[in-house]
């Protein structure tokens, strides 16, 4: 999976299970304050993307280091690069 | 403590008959039903009943995610009924914001659809990592009623009445009794349920189903028929806005009916069947409250769902207390029994019959059961004035309510 990959599988998560316009997909968008998620939506998205990529994301502490999608994307993308894609989700 | 009047100024429902009260009202006018062969239900090893009366999903994106998050089918069922009671009676949800307006809306469980997606994602491992924590709000039991509070601001009573079939019309009578004591000023109240094959499987392993109409849909539930075998699952939300008469009248609200009287009790005698003396006694109570002579009840909206034991015990508990000639009629023939949602749902029917002077009548009703014979059953469209209603519901536990209505 290259990186490119994981960053649209990133963006297809917000499009589909958040229902973010198209268009508000960026790198550089805040993902609380620009895409409207809160708290509880934070719950949702670790297992959306623990479904999407079928890794193990929940108690990894760096998840609390997260503020726009490029710090969402680069987290992944490192899990990739770490191995954890092997795992199950 | 006060004992003010109470009057229903708003209404909204769903079920398999419409999206909206008109549409409902068209579609049991046109003598229409909802009931369908469900596919894939045959799937569900030991299923013997494959009909049931599906309402639509729709428009539920002009709810906002954030909202809409948390609601599973039935409670966007309940906030869209919600919605068209308060367009309804002109009230806005602003009006919720100062402890003085209810939400009760009752059902019979939380989602069917979310329970059954948590217990298939967790098992057979119990694995909680996959679960969302939207999914426990739309599992809770007061799932209808947390929604529809939370999208209104509502900061008044919050309850749910669960008490399965009698669950809806358990809210109304909350919601009287609050403002009749003064303790609210208005209350939307109501039902809601939505429909799975675990929840006709509930009852279908009881041999309380329907299953002999599975090739010929439209000819189930029969109500009081002869060859009626048993009861259809149907689905949706009623939601009716009651106030007090003084704040009606203050701003020169329409009024559909003023509730004269409630009771509920129950049987206390076997966890799934109803007993005619309980039912009859019931239905005394209420009249008794409400002040209103036996002779005066116009027409009365049966629970009857087409069990085989139920409807006998209904038409002869009517029998007994008011007597062959006060019409009677089950709307469940044109979109199954709605179980939470159906008292509400149902009354709202009702409360339109009083609007048009017709009595809407039981379909699928060819040949009555001699052993509910003796009352007064409506077969065909009757034109009547219809000042005074009596409604029944009775649910799992013997549980009955009964409210009687009037015109103002």
């Amino acid at each position: 999976m290259t990186d490119d990959d994981i960053r649209r599988m990133v963006n297809e998560v917000f499009i589909e299970s958040f229902e973010i316009e198209p268009a508000k997909i960026k790198p550089e968008a805040n993902i609380f304050m620009d895409l409207g998620l809160d708290s509880l939506d934070v719950v949702d998205l670790v297992v959306a993307l623990q479904n999407k990529f079928n890794v193990k994301i929940r108690s990894d502490e760096r998840v609390r280091d997260i503020r726009t999608l490029a710090d969402l994307q680069n987290f992944i993308i490192a899990l990739r690069n770490e191995g954890a894609f092997t795992q199950n989700g | 403590m006060e004992n003010r009047r109470v009057v229903i100024t708003g209404l909204g429902g769903i079920c398999g008959a419409g999206n909206n009260v008109a549409e409902i009202v068209d579609f049991v006018e046109a003598n229409k039903s909802a009931v369908k062969r469900m596919a894939g239900w045959e799937n569900y090893t030991g299923m013997r009943s494959y009909v049931g009366a599906p309402a639509k999903l729709i428009n539920e994106k002009n709810i906002p995610r954030q909202a809409r998050r948390s609601m599973g089918r039935m409670s966007i069922f309940a906030v869209q009924a919600a919605e068209e009671a308060l367009q309804n009676a002109g009230i806005l949800k602003s009006d919720f914001h100062h402890g003085r307006g209810a939400v009760i809306i009752g059902s019979t469980m939380g989602g069917a659809e979310s329970l059954n997606q948590v217990f298939e994602t967790m098992l057979p491992h119990h694995d909680l990592n996959k679960l969302t924590s939207m999914q426990f709000f739309q599992c809770v039991s007061h799932t209808a009623a947390l929604n529809v509070a939370q999208y209104f601001g509502a900061n008044g009573y919050v309850m749910a009445t669960s008490a399965a079939c009698a669950s809806g019309l358990q809210a109304l009578g909350e919601g009287y009794n609050l403002i009749r004591s003064g303790d609210q000023d208005f209350a939307l109240c109501g039902g809601a349920e939505e429909l799975h094959p675990t929840v006709t499987g509930s009852f279908d392993i009881l041999y309380a189903t329907s299953a002999k109409y599975n090739d010929n849909p439209c000819a189930t539930p029969r109500p009081f028929d002869r060859d009626r075998d048993g009861l259809v699952c149907g689905e949706g939300a009623g939601i009716l806005l009651l106030e007090s008469y003084e704040r009606a009248m203050a701003r020169n609200a329409k009024i559909y009916g003023e509730i004269l009287g409630y009771h509920t009790c129950a049987s206390g005698l076997h966890i799934s069947q109803s007993s005619k003396e309980s039912v009859a006694r019931c239905m005394g109570e209420a009249l008794r409250k409400s002040g209103v002579a036996k002779e005066k009840i116009d027409y009365v909206n049966a629970h009857a769902t087409a069990t085989l034991h139920g409807d006998i015990e209904e038409a002869q508990a009517i029998h007994d207390l008011l007597g062959a000639a006060v019409p009677v009629s089950s709307l469940k023939g044109y979109f199954g029994h709605t179980l939470g949602a159906s008292g509400a749902i149902e009354l709202i029917l009702t409360l339109m019959m009083m609007q048009k002077s017709t009595i809407y009548p039981t379909r699928n009703l060819e040949n009555v059961d001699e052993q509910c014979a003796g009352i007064n059953h409506v077969t065909q469209k009757t034109g009547k004035m219809l000042n005074t209603i009596l409604k029944n519901c009775f649910a799992f536990g013997g549980i009955n309510a009964s409210m009687v209505i009037a015109g103002v």
